[in-house]
């Protein structure tokens, strides 16, 4: 029987018995990851095609009491992809293993794993305690990971994550206490319906705690301040999977929270002032940086301002752009960071002239396509959202935030351009790039989705409209959780 | 004299009070430390004062005066007037898992300061900005 517990049971299950995989030959641990994440993906897909009414999975006491992983439009929309992210990256691993294996692999697959379980526990669950201990294993996980090669950067980097994160915790669950002594309950469907019985005060203030724990995690100003540093400390390999799923499951649940609990908020002008500065001060910041790395750290800060800016306004129009330029975003930033993992693995540099001593032509063209989708030049995935957006606040009539969107691009187009010089300048290069097949076929994959949603993204539209719907309507989420019964 | 003291806390409002300013001043003062110490261990320390501040003040006010254990047993037949247990699960979830993450966190700590010698953060800066 299909069902989504799968989603989070298997990958926890494969971290337990990873010491009896470790006996079947040196490649067991490996291989049953990789099988374990297509099949992961391979549901998803099946449970996305056959998804006509939400399905409510019930763990042992039917809601509210009980736990329950709602799988509806907008959530497999992120479960897919999470799934098909960890899978890819898992393939480019397999890819480079033989020439670079990391130290002691089979950890690196439980908390790949670990990293995907909770990432889709985020997303689907309905109860509001069972996010905090999704949001603490997602942390620990990604901890390690940060610090996985042991070297002073890295552990660096994941004592910072790991500071800013249990500060994050503390404010989170002082949220959640929050809400439990004055609701009585955990489930986020009834709590979403009682939630405007509280006194004002108290609303704001349990939406203040939500926003401090949720933003450091999301990485919005003021609380990006280290974000860059992990993403420099961390492998390319780490920090593709911090960009393309972990923020984007932070981000899907503060944005989901705040709409069920608060539909009619009068915030929108400061979340929206929060994006815009978050966005144009990370491209400022963006263009000084010397280290790879950080540059692409920095734009990934600007792309989620960005985000937050979209899924601010809460309308449907804004929230499928949101979805587009999410979408868009994963997909570049997974190349970008795919490849930069090889090449600083071959030329043992992490300086932006590194892209200039690349021996590449198939790893340039790759790059480049991703640069311009992250631009939202026509023609890429990126452009559709980016338009969308624009055209939303266009008719809502927020022309400051439309010159800031259009600023901020102005000011990414000056970084990614030298970096796009640097690669394309006819100066001496390095040794020739050894790439292997299966990275090679990843790559072109992503790529080809980038071009394909770019010239054609009404394949999307169906399933993005869908999944806003889903997103923006409190009233179905509520009933379709309180009407299920054992 | 100390019998109507002892009555006067006794009272469930005052008693909520007490709670509620003890552990926000448990709160603040780990706040303070968070941003006023360097050491790493201070900082883990002060972050626990943090979270124990934040766990007596929840489990505190959802304690009500009166009501028993939800628990069957020594006379007590039915589960009327108990106390509800679910915050009592909250919390030993939450010191597990704040637990967990001071251990690595003071395990990377000690890892770091292997490496580099370096045990506060204002030195810690081999990631430039």
């Amino acid at each position: 029987m299909m069902s989504s517990i799968y989603f989070i049971a298997l990958p926890l299950l494969f971290g337990f018995s990873v010491p009896i995989l470790s006996k079947f030959g040196k490649n067991g641990v490996a291989y049953t990851s990789l099988i374990l994440q297509l099949s992961l993906f391979l549901l998803s897909i099946t449970l996305v095609l056959d998804l006509t009414t939400p399905i409510v999975e019930v763990i042992a006491i039917s809601p509210p009491l009980g736990i329950a992983l709602v799988s509806d439009n907008v959530s497999m929309f992120f479960v897919t992809i999470f799934t098909f992210f960890t899978l890819v990256l898992s393939i480019y691993y397999m890819g480079q293993r033989e020439n670079k294996k990391y130290a002691n692999e089979n950890k690196f697959f439980i908390l790949l794993n670990m990293l995907l379980a909770s990432a889709i526990g985020l997303v689907l669950s309905s109860d509001i305690f069972n996010i905090y201990v999704f949001f603490e294993i997602a942390g620990i996980s990604s901890y390690i990971l940060s610090s996985y090669e042991k070297t002073a950067n890295a552990l660096e980097a994941g004592l910072k994550y790991l500071l800013t994160g249990a500060m994050a915790s503390i404010f989170l669950v002082f949220g959640i206490f929050l809400i439990y002594l004055h609701l009585g309950t955990l489930n986020l469907a009834l709590i979403s319906q009682n939630f405007y019985t509280l006194s004002i005060e108290l609303q704001l203030l349990i939406a203040t705690l939500l926003f401090v724990g949720f933003g450091f995690k999301v990485e919005v100003f003021p609380f990006n301040l280290w974000v860059s540093d992990i993403y420099e400390g961390s492998t390319p390999l780490v920090n593709a999977l911090f960009s393309s799923i972990v923020s984007k499951a932070y981000l899907f649940v503060f944005f989901h929270l705040l709409y069920l609990f608060i539909p009619h908020h009068n915030f929108t002008d400061f979340l929206l002032s929060v994006g815009v500065i978050s966005m144009i001060l990370a491209e400022i910041v963006a263009i000084k940086q010397t280290n790879i790395k950080r540059v692409f750290a920095y734009s990934s800060l600007g792309q989620l301002g960005l985000l937050f800016i979209a899924f601010s306004m809460q309308t449907s129009d804004a929230i499928i752009a949101g979805l587009y330029i999410l979408l868009a975003h994963s997909i570049a930033k997974m190349v970008i960071f795919l490849s930069l993992d090889s090449i600083i693995n071959k030329y043992k540099s992490e300086d932006i002239s590194v892209l200039e001593k690349m021996n590449s032509p198939f790893m340039k063209w790759i790059l480049l396509i991703s640069m311009l989708s992250l631009l939202g030049i026509p023609l890429f995935a990126g452009f559709v959202g980016k338009f969308l957006i624009l055209k939303t606040f266009g008719i809502a009539g927020y022309f400051g935030i439309i010159s800031a969107i259009i600023l901020a691009s102005l000011i990414e187009a000056i970084y990614y351009f030298k970096l796009i010089g640097l690669m394309f300048k006819n100066t001496e290069k390095g040794d020739y790039m050894e790439i292997s097949i299966l990275q090679k076929s990843v790559l072109l994959l992503l790529t080809i989705s980038i071009l394909f949603i770019g010239v054609y993204p009404f394949i999307l539209s169906d399933w993005i409209n869908l999944a806003s719907e889903t997103m923006i309507n409190s009233h179905t989420y509520q009933n379709i959780i309180l009407g299920v019964q054992l | 004299m100390i019998e109507t003291l002892l009555n006067f806390l006794n009272q469930e409002e005052v008693l909520q009070v007490i709670i509620v300013i003890g552990s926000m001043i448990l709160f603040f003062i780990g706040l303070f430390g968070i941003l006023t110490q360097r050491h790493f261990i201070k900082i883990f320390i002060s972050i626990e004062i943090m979270e124990i501040a934040i766990f007596i003040f929840f489990i505190g006010l959802a304690f009500q005066k009166g009501k028993t254990a939800p628990m069957l047993g020594d006379g007590i037949t039915k589960f009327i007037n108990m106390n509800d247990p679910i915050p009592h699960a909250m919390i030993l979830t939450a010191i597990v898992i704040g637990m967990a993450v001071l251990a690595l966190g003071v395990s990377m700590a000690i890892e770091y300061n292997k490496l580099t010698g370096i045990t506060t953060i204002d030195k810690m800066n081999g990631l430039k900005n």
